[in-house]
C-alpha cells in the first residue's frame, strides 16, 4: 500500500502549485484557480489522514465535503464580484483592484 | 375626591401651572387663541384653590397648615415637605392672583406664544415653590426654578437692551445663590435633616462643633452660623434688592415685557423679603440682631436713594421700576427695626413692624404691578417710555388718566388707600427702634410724592397733546379687567385692613412668641 | 336715629356721589351735580342734626357723641377707629357742612351750567366764552370726594382717620388747583401745593407715630381728655433739643399743620393755588382744607400745652406756635398789600387769617383761635365767592368788548357795584368783617378776642403783630373793595361787567348772613363793661372740649381800642389812597415804597430761594448724585469693573493657559498620532496578493518557530 507521505507529498505539491498561482498570477480568476487548488491540496491531506489514522471516523469524510461546498460557494461569488468589477473598471488585473489602498 | 382635593390642596395649587405649561406646549403652536385661553384658564385653577385655601385657614392655629410631607430624597434627609401660615398664605394669595392678571395682559404677545405661556406657568410653580416649600432643599430648588423662565422671559421677549438686562438679573441673582446652596448645605450638615420645621427647633439651641465627614476638621458652630447667617442674607437681598444691591432691578424691570415685570416687581422681590421672614429672624435672632444695624442703614438708603433715583429717571418705566426699590426698603426697614427687637422690651412694636411689612409686601405686589401695567398700556400704544414724549393725555385717554392716577396714588402711599397702611405701620414699629432711620425715611417718603407727581404731570397733564391726537391711547376692555381685581384690593386694603392683617398678625406673633 | 350711627354716615353720600359720577353718571352734565349737591344736601341735613343733638346733650365735653369700630390689628391689641362729636367737632361740622354746601350750589352757576359748550373749549383749560366747562362732571366728583374727605376729617375720633381725611383732601386740592392742567402755571402751582403739604405731612406721620409710640392710641379722647396721659407726656424727655415727650410730638404734629395751613415757611404754596377755579379756592384754600389744619392745632391744644397752666409763661413748643403764627400774620398781610390780583390778595388775606389762629393757639387762647376758625371760614368763603362773581362779571366784558385784559387784576376792574349790586354788598360785609369792623361783624368779635387774649396774658409781642397785621389787613381789604367796586370803571371790560346768576350771589347772601350773625354767639361777657342778657354761649360750650374749663379773660380796654382803632384806621386809609385811581394808573404805594414795593410783591423772594435752595438740589441730588454717580457711576461701574475683571481673567487663562498648555498637549498627541498613520499606511498598498505574501511569510516565521525552536 502506497504509504501516507506519498499523499502528503502530493497534497504539498498542489498546494505550493496553488500558493503560486494565488501570490503570482495577475488575473483574478487565475488567483481564484489557485485557491481551490490549495483547498483541493488539504482535502487530499483530510482524507489521507482519515484513512491511515482513523478509519472508522467519518470525520474526515465529513469535513472534506463541507470544503467542497465551500469552495463551491466561493467559486460562485468571486467568480460573480470578479465579473461585477470586471464590468466595472475593464480589468481583471490584481494588482488593478487596489480600492482598499490609503 | 373631595378628601383627596382637600388634603391636597397646597401641592394642587403648587403643581397645577406645570400641568398647564405641558398642556400649553401640547397644543398645536398656531392657534394663538386657544395657547392664550388655555394659559389663563389654568392659570385660575391655583388662583381658585388659594381662595379656598385662604377661607379654609383658621389663623388661631399654631404652627403650619394644610401640610404635606412625603419622601423625596431620604438619604439626606430631605422631603417634600409644603405648609403655609399666614405670611406664606399671603404671599401665595398675591402670586396665584397676579399671575392670571399677568397672563391676561400678556395677549399682546405674538410672537412664540406657546413658549411664553409655558415659561409664565412654570415661573409660577417656581414661585408658589418657594413660598409653600417647609425644606430647605426644596426651598432651593424653587428658588432657582423660579429664575430660569424670568430670565428667558426678559431675553427672549423684552425689549431694546434685553440682552444685558437679563444677564446682569441672571448673574447677580445667581451670585447670591451660590451662597445660599453652600449656607444650606452648611445647615443640612450641622442638623441632619433640610426640613425647616426640625432645623427651627434644633438650629438655635445646637452648639456641637460641625464635623465634616468625620474629618477632624472641627467647626465651630458659631462660625458656621455666621457664614450661613451672611450667605442667607447677601442672597435674600440681592433678590429684595437691598440698597447697594439693587442695580440689576431697574434694568431687569425695564427690559422685561409688561407682564414680567409686573411678576418681577409683584412677586419675585417678595421672595426675598418672604426669605428673611422665614429663615434669617428665626435662625439667627442673635447674628439678626447685632447686625440688625446694617441692615436698617441699608434700608434707609433704599428707601431715601431709590426714591431719589426714581425722582431723576426720565424714562417711565424706570421711574417705576425705581419706585419697587423705594418701597422695598420699607419692607426692609421693619424686617431689620423686628431683628433688632427680638427679645426687648420692644417687642410690641416690633409684631408691628413686620406686620407692616407683610402687608407692604402684598401692597407692593399689587401696585407695583398695577402701575407697571399701566405703563405697558401706554408704551403699546405710543411705542415709547420717554416721560418727555407724553403729557397731555388725560382728555385723550380718560378712563386711562383715572386707573393710572389711582394706582400712582396707591403708590404713594395715599391713605384710604393700600399702601398707607403698612407705610404708616413699618414707620410706626420701627419709629421706636430705629428712631433717627425712621426719621431719615421720612425724606424717601418726601421725594415719593415728587417721583409720582412727576410721572403724573408728565403723562396726563400738559395742554391737549396734538401729537397723540387720533392714535387710539384708550386702555381696553381687557386691560381693564386685568387692573379692576387690583384697584378692588387696594381699595378694600386701605379700608378695611383687618381681613388680611387679622391673619398676618395671628401668624407673626408666633413668630415673636 | 341714634346720634352715632348719624355722625358715622355723615360723610358717606358725598364718596358715594363721587364714586356715580367717576362709574356711571359723567356722562351727563346735570346728573353729576344733581347727585353731587344732592349727596352734600343729605350730608349737611345730618350734620346739622348731629349739631343739634350735640347741642341738645348736656356736658357734651364729658359725654361726647362717640362710636368706633377695630380697624387694624396690632399684636395682642387692635388701633380703632371711629367718631366723636364733642363741642369742638360739632362746631367744625355746622361751618363745614355750610361752607361746603354754599359753594355746591355756587360750582353750578360759577361753571356756565346751562350754556352750551363751546366747540373751541379744550378739558384742560378754562371756557373762552362763557360756555360750560368741558369738564364738568369732573369737577363735581373731584370737589365730592374733598367733601368726604373734609367730613371724615371733622367727624373722627382720632388721629389716624384725621390724616386719611387730611391727605385725600390733599389729594383732591391738588388735582383741583390743577384742574385746567393745561394751563403750565396750574400744574406747576398742583405740584408744588402737594409738595409743600407733603413736608408738613411727613415730620406729622412721624408725630403720630410717635404719639402712638408713647401712648398705644391716637384716639383724641384717650390723650387729650386724660390727666395722667398728658402728664406722662409732659413729664417724658423725648432726647431732642430738651423738648418733653408732649413737646416732640405737638411741635412734629404742628409742622402739618404749617404745612396745610399755610404758614411761613410753608406757605408758599397757598398764593399759587389759586389757579384752581374760584369755588375751589373759596372751598379748599379759605373755608374748609386750610382751617384743618387750624382745626388740628386747636384739637391738639391740650398736647401742646401739657404741663402749662394759665397765668404761667408759654413753655418752647408753645412759644414756637405761637411765633410762628404771629410772624405769619404780619408778614402775609404785608405781601397783600402789593397784589393786585384780586384772589391772590385774598389768599395771603387767608394765610394771615390763618396765622392768627395758629397764634391764639400758640398763646393758650384756645376758643379765641376756634372762634376764629369759625368766623374766618364763613367771611373768607364769601370773599373767594364773591370774587369769584367779580371774576366771572369781568371775564363776560372781557368776552363782550373783545379785549385782551386780565380779568382778574383789580386795576382794570373799578365801578362794579353798580353792574354787581349783590355782590358788591355781600363782598363788602364780607371785606368788613375781615377787618373786623367794630360791633356788627363776627370778624370783629373774634379777632378782638384774640387781641384781647394776647394782651391780657401779657404777650405783647405776639399782641404788637397781630395789630399791625390787622391795621394792614383792613387796608388791603378796603384798597380791594375800593379798586373793584368803586370809583369809576377803569376799563371797558369793566363797564360791561353783569351781575352773575342765582346759583351764585344766592350762596353769597347765605354766607354774608354767616359772617355778620355767627359773631355774636361769642360776645364775652362784660363787654365795655355792661353785663349783657346774652352770655358768652361760645366759651361756654368750646371750651367744654377741654379737661380743664379755660377761664374767659376780665374785660379790657386797651386791647378793644387797640382793635377799633386799627380796624376804621385802616379802612380809611385804604379808601383815602385808592378812591381815585384814574384807567391805566399804578398803584401810589408803587411811587411810596419803593423798592420796598418790588420785595413785597415778588413776596419776598422766598419762592425764588425755595427754588435755589431747596428744590434744584434736591433734584441735582437725586439726578447726578443718587442715579448717576451712585447707581449708574459707582455701583454699575463697580459691577462692570467685576465683569470687565472677570473677563480679563478669563481671557489671560485662555491665552496662557488654556491656548498653549491644554490645548497644546492635546494637538500633540493627536499631531504624533497622525503622523505616525502617515508613516504606518504605506502598508496599505490595497493589493491582495501584497498581504497575502506576508501573511504567508509570517505563518512560515509562526510555523519555523514552533516547529524548529520549540519542536
Amino acid at each position: 500500500m502506497i504509504p501516507l507521505s506519498w499523499y502528503l507529498a502530493l497534497s504539498a505539491a498542489v498546494f505550493c502549485l496553488g500558493v503560486y498561482g494565488v501570490l503570482g498570477r495577475r488575473n483574478a480568476v487565475a488567483i481564484l484557480m489557485g485557491i481551490e487548488l490549495m483547498l483541493n491540496a488539504v482535502n487530499i491531506n483530510l482524507v489521507a489522514f482519515w484513512r491511515y489514522l482513523t478509519p472508522t471516523f467519518i470525520a474526515g469524510q465529513a469535513f472534506a465535503i463541507i470544503i467542497f461546498a465551500v469552495a463551491a460557494s466561493e467559486a460562485a461569488v468571486g467568480l460573480a464580484l470578479i465579473i461585477s468589477i470586471y464590468r466595472n473598471r475593464s480589468t481583471v488585473a490584481a494588482e488593478d483592484i487596489d480600492l482598499m489602498k490609503w | 375626591m373631595i378628601d383627596f382635593l382637600s388634603s391636597h390642596v397646597l401641592s394642587i395649587i403648587l403643581l397645577s401651572p406645570v400641568v398647564g405649561a405641558v398642556l400649553v406646549l401640547l397644543l398645536p403652536a398656531n392657534r394663538l387663541r386657544t395657547i392664550r385661553w388655555t394659559a389663563f384658564l389654568v392659570s385660575l385653577v391655583p388662583l381658585a384653590f388659594s381662595i379656598l385655601a385662604w377661607r379654609a385657614y383658621a389663623p388661631g392655629v399654631e404652627g403650619y397648615q394644610f401640610v404635606e410631607k412625603a419622601e423625596w430624597y431620604a438619604a439626606i434627609g430631605s422631603s417634600y415637605h409644603l405648609g403655609v401660615d399666614g405670611i406664606s398664605l399671603s404671599m401665595v394669595l398675591l402670586t396665584t392672583l397676579l399671575t392670571p392678571l399677568a397672563l391676561l395682559i400678556s395677549w399682546s404677545i405674538e410672537e412664540r406664544v406657546r413658549g411664553y405661556m409655558a415659561l409664565f406657568l412654570l415661573l409660577e410653580t417656581g414661585m408658589l415653590g418657594v413660598f409653600l416649600s417647609l425644606d430647605l432643599l426644596m426651598f432651593f430648588v424653587f428658588w432657582e426654578v423660579g429664575l430660569v423662565p424670568m430670565y428667558f422671559l426678559i431675553n427672549q421677549w423684552g425689549s431694546a437692551n434685553r440682552n444685558y438686562a437679563s444677564f446682569k438679573f441672571l448673574i447677580y441673582t445667581m451670585a447670591g445663590s451660590l451662597g445660599l446652596l453652600l449656607a444650606i448645605q452648611l445647615i443640612g450638615l450641622a442638623s441632619g435633616t433640610f426640613d425647616l420645621v426640625e432645623i427651627t427647633q434644633k438650629w438655635t439651641a445646637l452648639n456641637e462643633p460641625l464635623t465634616v465627614l468625620g474629618l477632624p476638621l472641627a467647626v465651630p458652630i458659631g462660625t458656621v452660623k455666621a457664614v450661613a447667617f451672611w450667605a442667607f442674607v447677601l442672597a435674600f437681598a440681592i433678590k429684595v434688592p437691598v440698597w447697594p444691591f439693587h442695580t440689576w432691578l431697574p434694568d431687569a424691570h425695564t427690559e422685561a415685557p409688561t407682564a414680567g415685570s409686573m411678576i418681577l416687581a409683584g412677586v419675585l422681590l417678595n421672595l426675598g423679603a418672604y426669605g428673611f421672614l422665614r429663615f434669617v429672624l428665626p435662625l439667627y435672632p442673635e447674628q439678626a440682631q447685632a447686625y440688625a444695624w446694617i441692615l436698617g442703614l441699608l434700608a434707609v438708603l433704599a428707601i431715601v436713594l431709590g426714591a431719589f433715583s426714581s425722582w431723576a429717571q426720565d424714562d417711565f418705566k424706570r421711574l417705576v421700576a425705581y419706585s419697587s426699590v423705594n418701597h422695598m426698603g420699607f419692607v426692609v426697614l421693619g424686617v431689620a427695626a423686628a431683628a433688632q427687637a427680638r427679645g426687648t422690651l420692644a417687642t410690641p412694636d416690633a409684631v408691628i413692624a413686620v406686620n407692616g411689612a407683610v402687608l407692604q409686601m402684598f401692597n407692593h405686589g399689587l401696585s407695583a404691578a398695577g402701575m407697571f401695567l399701566l405703563v405697558g398700556v401706554i408704551y403699546e400704544r405710543t411705542h415709547t417710555r420717554d416721560l418727555n414724549a407724553y403729557g397731555g393725555l388725560f382728555p385723550l385717554a380718560p378712563v386711562y388718566g383715572g386707573i393710572l392716577l389711582f394706582t400712582a396714588m396707591a403708590s404713594l402711599g395715599l391713605p384710604g388707600l393700600n399702601g398707607f397702611v403698612s407705610e404708616f405701620m413699618v414707620v410706626r414699629g420701627a419709629w421706636p427702634i430705629f428712631t433717627l432711620y425712621t426719621a431719615v425715611g421720612m425724606i424717601g417718603l418726601l421725594i415719593t410724592g415728587a417721583y409720582i407727581l412727576k410721572g403724573l404731570g408728565k403723562v396726563l397733564h400738559g395742554p391737549m397733546n396734538e401729537k397723540w391726537v387720533g392714535h387710539k391711547l384708550e386702555i381696553g376692555r381687557r386691560e381693564i379687567l386685568a387692573m379692576a381685581p387690583l384697584m378692588v384690593l387696594m381699595l378694600v386694603i386701605g379700608v378695611w385692613p383687618s381681613w388680611i392683617l387679622g391673619v398676618i398678625n395671628a401668624t407673626v406673633m408666633r413668630l415673636f412668641g | 336715629m341714634q346720634p352715632e350711627l348719624l355722625t358715622w354716615l355723615i360723610p358717606l353720600p358725598p364718596i358715594l356721589a363721587f364714586g356715580l359720577i367717576v362709574l356711571w353718571a359723567y356722562r351727563s352734565n346735570r346728573l353729576s351735580h344733581t347727585l353731587a349737591v344732592g349727596a352734600m344736601v343729605i350730608s349737611w341735613g345730618m350734620a346739622m342734626a348731629v349739631f343739634a343733638l350735640a347741642l341738645a346733650r348736656p356736658h357734651l365735653g364729658e359725654n361726647p357723641i362717640a362710636s368706633s369700630v377695630a380697624w387694624l390689628p396690632t399684636g395682642e391689641t387692635a388701633l380703632r377707629l371711629g367718631v366723636l362729636v364733642d363741642p369742638l367737632t360739632a362746631v367744625t361740622l355746622f361751618f363745614v357742612a355750610w361752607t361746603c354746601l354754599a359753594i355746591f350750589v355756587y360750582s353750578i352757576g360759577y361753571h356756565n351750567f346751562g350754556k352750551p359748550r363751546d366747540p373751541n373749549d379744550r378739558p384742560g383749560l378754562p371756557p373762552h366764552a362763557g360756555g360750560i366747562e368741558p369738564m364738568y362732571a369732573r369737577f363735581f366728583a373731584f370737589i365730592s370726594l374733598f367733601a368726604f374727605g373734609m367730613l371724615t376729617l371733622v367727624v373722627s375720633d382720632n388721629l389716624l382717620l384725621l390724616f386719611i381725611g387730611w391727605e385725600i383732601m390733599g389729594l383732591c386740592s391738588y388735582l383741583l388747583i390743577g384742574f385746567w392742567y393745561g394751563k403750565e402755571s396750574a400744574r406747576k402751582a398742583m405740584v408744588k401745593a402737594f409738595m409743600t403739604t407733603r413736608v408738613g405731612d411727613v415730620f406729622m406721620l412721624l408725630g403720630l407715630a410717635a404719639l402712638y409710640t408713647s401712648t398705644g392710641t391716637l384716639n383724641y379722647r384717650e390723650i387729650l381728655f386724660n390727666e395722667e396721659v398728658l402728664t406722662t407726656l409732659a413729664e417724658a424727655s423725648s432726647g431732642v433739643l430738651g423738648l418733653s415727650m408732649a413737646g416732640l410730638i405737638s411741635l412734629l404734629i404742628f409742622l402739618g399743620v404749617v404745612g396745610k395751613s399755610a404758614q411761613f415757611p410753608l406757605h408758599v404754596w397757598l398764593p399759587d393755588a389759586m389757579e384752581g377755579p374760584t369755588p375751589v379756592s373759596a372751598m379748599i384754600h379759605a373755608a374748609t382744607m386750610v382751617s384743618a389744619g387750624v382745626y388740628l392745632s386747636v384739637r391738639f391744644f391740650p398736647l401742646l400745652t401739657a404741663g402749662w397752666h394759665e397765668g404761667s409763661p408759654l413753655t418752647l413748643p408753645m412759644t414756637i406756635v405761637a411765633g410762628i403764627g404771629g410772624f405769619t400774620a404780619l408778614f402775609a398781610a404785608t405781601i397783600a398789600v402789593a397784589q393786585n390780583d384780586i384772589k391772590r390778595v385774598l389768599a395771603y388775606s387767608t394765610i394771615s387769617q390763618l396765622g392768627y389762629m395758629v397764634a391764639a393757639v400758640g398763646i393758650g387762647a384756645y376758643v379765641a383761635a376756634a372762634f376764629h376758625l369759625i368766623t374766618h371760614a364763613f367771611f373768607k368763603a364769601l370773599l373767594f365767592l364773591g370774587s369769584g362773581s367779580v371774576i366771572h362779571g369781568m371775564e363776560h366784558g372781557v368776552h363782550a368788548t373783545h379785549g385782551h385784559i386780565d380779568a382778574q387784576d383789580m386795576l382794570n376792574m373799578g365801578g362794579l357795584r353798580k353792574s354787581m349790586p349783590i355782590t358788591f354788598v355781600t363782598f363788602v360785609i364780607g371785606g368788613l368783617a375781615l377787618s373786623g369792623f367794630p360791633i356788627v361783624t363776627a370778624g370783629f368779635w373774634s379777632k378782638d378776642e384774640i387781641l384781647a387774649e394776647a394782651f391780657g396774658t401779657g404777650q405783647l409781642i405776639i399782641f404788637g403783630l397781630l395789630a399791625v397785621a390787622a391795621l394792614l389787613t383792613a387796608f388791603y381789604t378796603m384798597r380791594q373793595i375800593t379798586l373793584t367796586f368803586l370809583g369809576a370803571p377803569r376799563t371797558p371790560a369793566a363797564s360791561h361787567a353783569h351781575e352773575s346768576v342765582p346759583t351764585m350771589t344766592l350762596p353769597l347772601i347765605v354766607l354774608a348772613i354767616f359772617a355778620v350773625s355767627v359773631g355774636w354767639v361769642g360776645i364775652p361777657e362784660g363787654f365795655l363793661g355792661l353785663h349783657l342778657p346774652i352770655p358768652n354761649w361760645l366759651h361756654e360750650f368750646v371750651g367744654g372740649t377741654l379737661l380743664e374749663h379755660p377761664q374767659a379773660l376780665p374785660f379790657q380796654w386797651i386791647p378793644l381800642l387797640t382793635s377799633v382803632a386799627v380796624a376804621g384806621l385802616g379802612l380809611l386809609v385804604g379808601w383815602w389812597v385808592y378812591r381815585r385811581i384814574p384807567a391805566g394808573g399804578a398803584d401810589p404805594l408803587v411811587g411810596w415804597l419803593g423798592p420796598i414795593h418790588t420785595l413785597l410783591r415778588r413776596k419776598y423772594f422766598v419762592d425764588e430761594f425755595y427754588e435755589k435752595v431747596f428744590v434744584r438740589p434736591a433734584y441735582w441730588l437725586a439726578d447726578q448724585v443718587s442715579y448717576r454717580w451712585i447707581d449708574r457711576g459707582l455701583i454699575d461701574g463697580f459691577l462692570h469693573g467685576v465683569a470687565r475683571t472677570a473677563l480679563r481673567i478669563g481671557s489671560f487663562l485662555r491665552r496662557w493657559i488654556d491656548l498653549p498648555v491644554v490645548n497644546g498637549f492635546g494637538d500633540l498627541v493627536g499631531e504624533t498620532t497622525k503622523r505616525a498613520g502617515r508613516v504606518f499606511r504605506q502598508v496599505q498598498t490595497g493589493q491582495v496578493q501584497g498581504y497575502l505574501v506576508v501573511g504567508l511569510l509570517f505563518t512560515g516565521l509562526l510555523l519555523s518557530y514552533f516547529l524548529l525552536v520549540r519542536p
